[in-house]
């Protein structure tokens, strides 16, 4: 099988622009994207960079884009990808303008973002213990699988409010800070959820397209995580009256009228004429295809936590 | 060129389990450390582990009979006092890193689950799924991070700094740009992990290259017992890439291409649970005489459909996405195919049960520390049993960090270290960098990782050692006509993999030639010249040293004995 690449090339150091290498290759039915990588720089060109270490999908060192979709470049099989696009590939890094050289991104503002949700276990810990913590598989399995996170970044970089809003946490962040508001053990559950309570960075700006559950090679679902520190907000009484909260309670107005989540009149409700500042960034996503016309509204994918979230508003009157 | 000099107490090279653990333990006993790591510290290996970790958690278990099985399991070849130590402080050690975070998977009362792995006599291996390293690396990080322990990610460490028995720092640079810098400390531990990658089929992560035991070997210090080298029964044919002995331990079982379960044949009370060493030998036996499968008849088949999907999902998910991604097979429905891989490496540099770096059998130097897959402390010997070594990797990091706070606090003095002292690694990469010979990076590595898998493998004879020694000799001499492609400062892996590839040519000597003066078999070391094993001349730990023209010297030290009597092996 025949393959033609065009792979993105930058050198922070030499290079003021970046440009694109075209190279022919033929694949094996096993390879995978980081063996193409690999092949790239042993076989054409020594100084074509990128992360690697485990090889299989479990680090979060080797996030690419493929044809504009993020992935884990030794855990995506080419196969998969002639399938979807075609013979001819586009590689690309998960995010252009944090390149510091080919694949090889700058994660600065990724890792001061984790570091704002406190991301450790807050207990006293027993340094020898002569018994472990008694937790039933029930109270474990809330964890859900947010502990396998390896914080490669594919749903951050997805993000389209990571794009326009430099505050913004992003899905990995809030993924993390659910990690642990979810774990028993831990005693910072509501310092936490404020923390991802605070508008412009917290929890209530995200617009949810979906692009991050999409994005993610783990299966983790991010935004489902959004959705449950949304619930622990109100639950704990963190909750205050503010655009976003109203937001929340103006879901349960849509869902009344609409039967479905109409994310502009959400946005008119909570916010009155303040709307008139999310126009440029509805606008980008909208020439993404992130937001719809009304006429066109989905139905939503997480229907049944939307609903649970209706009912906890419900019950808090502003 | 000015090279800057940073001033701590302590500087740990590496941030898997075994450099976390102990970073955490100096933090917080106040000392000024800081870890250096050539990935991001959650880029570790340790993450990348599958199926469990060792402790005798459970009522019906005890401590005795964990040590009893892991010596058995060394072939007697470990050490009794330090397999005592780690099986001892085994249940603290985990429940430790419980109560720090780790997401174990749990019994219906609530405690932590457990699974069987092979060579256990009782389900002792602690687990999360089959994502156990991930939440170790992860809890220990994360704690370490906590107390504020300063990780520098993506330094590159080429040097040590040590003269006369003495340590007083490392040299580094900064992969981003290639800045390089000294650090200067009263003590300096190595946590550098694995080092697989020397074979052709392997389960090991790109980094695991051992830089670590070349750094030290370049200084005349010795490697301990290098020729154990384990292969795993459970890799994917063809990648190698690992399929966790957890999976055997949920009751996977092995078939040939006439559909028999040829473990009968070698470990008739074990079968499928026998040691790996065991197991990886039957495979390629089965192999071998032509029983095996796939296109090349390379691989045999593990069955896992007669446990189910939901079994499968709740404990394997990650194997089975493994499996579907690189082979296209999907355990629920159908055997998969695998083949031995090379996996974990026994010897390393040697260490006493307090993690002190040891320049011959009897002598240990000062300020010089190790502890992880990087050391030998011996708690395997020449076979180690699975998930014994995230342990080793927890308990010995966190108990060198102990080490060190007792040192420091008894007076470590600190040698001033002067901007020189970076010229070695300097030269090194200056060399790299400018050379213009006609040899590249990838064609040396994939010739020795080729030539280690077949020579020096799983079966071993003089003769193919003898081969392998020439075929070394030569890549190290092609290796002084290398050239790269990549001139930039700017993360420049072309430099990296290069200097990489010079480390492995240095260490693969050192398991060639203690596999050449070792004629017996034991463990994971097999001579098909020499199956039998020789207490009388072999009870021993291997100690090999390379001289400046590379040869390697070879002297012997004693195995700490203990309990348990050295007896024949059975299973
Ligand atoms: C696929 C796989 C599955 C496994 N499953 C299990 C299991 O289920 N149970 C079990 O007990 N064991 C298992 N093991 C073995 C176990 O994971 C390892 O032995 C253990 O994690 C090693 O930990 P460590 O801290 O010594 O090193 P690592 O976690 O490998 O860390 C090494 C560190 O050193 C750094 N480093 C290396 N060289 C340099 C340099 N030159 N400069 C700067 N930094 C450097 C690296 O960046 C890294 O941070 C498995 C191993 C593999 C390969
Ligand atoms: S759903 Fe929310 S967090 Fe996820 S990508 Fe969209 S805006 Fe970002
Ligand atoms: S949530 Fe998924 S995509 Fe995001 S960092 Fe974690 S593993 Fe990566
Ligand atoms: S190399 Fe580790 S996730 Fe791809």
């Amino acid at each position: 099988m025949k393959v033609t690449l065009k792979v993105f090339r930058f050198n922070a150091e030499t290079d003021y622009l970046p440009h694109y290498d075209t190279i022919e290759m033929s694949i094996d039915p096993r390879d995978v994207v980081l063996d193409v990588l690999n092949r790239i720089k042993w076989e054409h060109d020594g100084s074509f960079t990128y992360r690697r270490s485990c090889r299989h999908g479990i680090c979060g060192s080797c996030a690419v884009k493929v044809n504009g979709r993020s992935t884990l470049a030794c855990k995506e099989r080419m196969v998969d990808m002639i399938e979807l696009f075609g013979n001819e590939l586009t590689i690309e890094p998960v995010s252009k303008k944090r390149v510091i050289k080919d694949m090889v991104v700058d994660k600065a503002d990724f890792w001061k973002k984790y570091e704002t949700v406190k991301p450790w276990l807050e207990a006293k810990i027993d340094e020898h213990p002569t018994m472990e913590n008694i937790i039933p598989p029930e109270e474990a399995e809330k964890l859900e699988e947010s502990d396998y996170c390896i914080q490669c970044g594919c749903c951050y970089y997805a993000c389209p409010v990571v794009e326009v809003n430099e505050e913004y946490l992003g899905p990995a962040a809030f993924e993390k800070a659910y990690r642990f508001t979810a774990d028993v053990r831990d005693y910072a559950k509501k310092e936490r959820l404020e923390i991802v309570d605070i508008l412009g960075q917290g929890v209530w700006d995200c617009v949810k397209c979906y692009e991050c559950a999409q994005a993610c090679p783990k299966h983790i679902d991010p935004i489902g995580k959004i959705t449950k520190l949304h619930n622990q907000i109100f639950e704990e009484g963190v909750a205050k009256s503010n655009v976003a909260t109203r937001h929340a309670v103006g879901f349960k107005k849509s869902i009344e009228k609409h039967g479905i989540l109409d994310e502009g009149h959400l946005v008119a409700y909570s916010e009155g004429i303040g709307v008139l500042k999310h126009v440029p960034e509805a606008l980008e996503m909208f020439k993404k295809g992130k937001i719809v016309m009304p006429w066109n509204m989905p139905k939503s994918k997480n229907l049944d936590e939307i609903k649970k979230l209706v009912k906890i508003s419900s019950t808090v009157k502003f | 060129m000015q090279v800057p000099i940073y001033t701590y107490d302590v500087v740990i090279v590496g941030s898997g389990l075994a450099g976390c653990a102990a970073a955490r333990e100096l933090k917080k006993a106040g000392k000024n450390v800081i870890v250096l790591t050539k990935l991001h510290p959650l880029r570790s290996h340790s993450g990348a582990a599958q199926g469990g970790v060792n402790a005798a958690l459970s009522d019906d278990d005890d401590v005795e009979l964990h040590m009893f099985d892991t010596v058995k399991g060394s072939d007697y070849l470990a050490d009794q006092d330090a397999v005592e130590l780690m099986c001892s402080k085994a249940p603290e050690t985990i429940r430790w890193i419980e109560h720090m975070g780790a997401a174990f998977s749990r019994r219906k009362d609530g405690r932590i689950a457990q699974r069987p792995f092979g060579g256990q006599s009782k389900p002792r291996a602690c687990f999360a799924k089959d994502r156990t390293g991930l939440t170790l690396l992860q809890t220990i990080y994360e704690q370490a991070h906590r107390e504020g322990v300063e990780f520098w990610d993506e330094w590159y460490v080429a040097d040590i700094l040590y003269k006369d028995g003495k340590a007083y720092g490392v040299v580094a640079f900064n992969l981003r740009n290639q800045e390089p810098a000294i650090f200067n400390a009263k003590a300096v531990m190595f946590a550098t992990g694995g080092y697989a990658r020397a074979f052709k089929i392997n389960s090991n992560a790109h980094a695991n290259t051992g830089d670590g035991l070349s750094i030290f070997a370049r200084h005349g210090l010795p490697l301990e017992d290098m020729e154990f080298v384990q292969f795993h029964p459970s890799g994917l044919a063809g990648t190698g890439i690992l399929i966790s002995e957890a999976a055997r331990g949920e009751g996977g079982r092995l078939y040939n291409k006439n559909g028999e379960r040829f473990m009968e044949k070698y470990a008739p009370e074990k079968m499928e649970l026998a040691p790996r060493d065991v197991v990886a030998r039957a495979i390629m036996n089965e192999i071998r005489e032509g029983r095996g499968v796939g296109p090349d008849g390379m691989a045999v088949y593990l069955d896992l459909t007669h446990l189910g999907e939901e079994k499968i999902m709740e404990r394997l998910p990650e194997l089975r996405d493994l499996a579907i991604t690189f082979l296209g097979q999907d355990m629920v429905k159908e055997p998969i195919m695998i083949t031995v891989t090379a996996h974990y490496s026994m010897g390393g540099i040697p260490v006493t049960i307090d993690g002190h770096v040891k320049k011959s059998p009897t002598e240990t130097t000062e300020g010089l520390y190790a502890a992880g897959e990087c050391a030998c402390v011996s708690v395997h010997g020449a076979n180690r049993l699975g998930a014994n070594s995230l342990l080793e990797a927890l308990f010995f990091g966190r108990h060198v960090g102990q080490t060190i706070v007792n040192d420091l606090d008894r007076g470590i003095s600190c040698e001033k270290a002067h901007p020189e002292e970076a010229q070695n690694m300097l030269d090194e990469i200056k060399f790299i960098m400018t050379n213009n010979g006609t040899e590249t990076t990838s064609k040396l590595r994939q010739e020795l990782q080729d030539t280690m898998f077949e020579n020096c493998g799983v079966f071993r004879t003089e003769e193919s050692l003898l081969k392998q020694r020439e075929i070394l000799k030569g890549l190290k001499e092609r290796f002084k006509n290398i050239r790269i492609d990549d001139k930039s400062k700017t993360f420049n892996t072309d430099l990296q993999e290069a200097i990489e590839l010079g480390h492995m040519l240095d260490y693969a000597t050192f398991i060639v030639e203690g596999a050449i003066a070792r004629k017996e078999s034991r463990g994971a070391h097999y001579r098909e010249d020499y199956p039998e094993r020789d207490d009388k001349n072999f009870l021993k730990h291997t100690y090999a040293y390379m001289d400046r023209e590379g040869n390697i010297n070879l002297e012997y030290g004693e195995v700490v004995l203990g309990k348990f009597e050295p007896q024949e092996r059975k299973y």
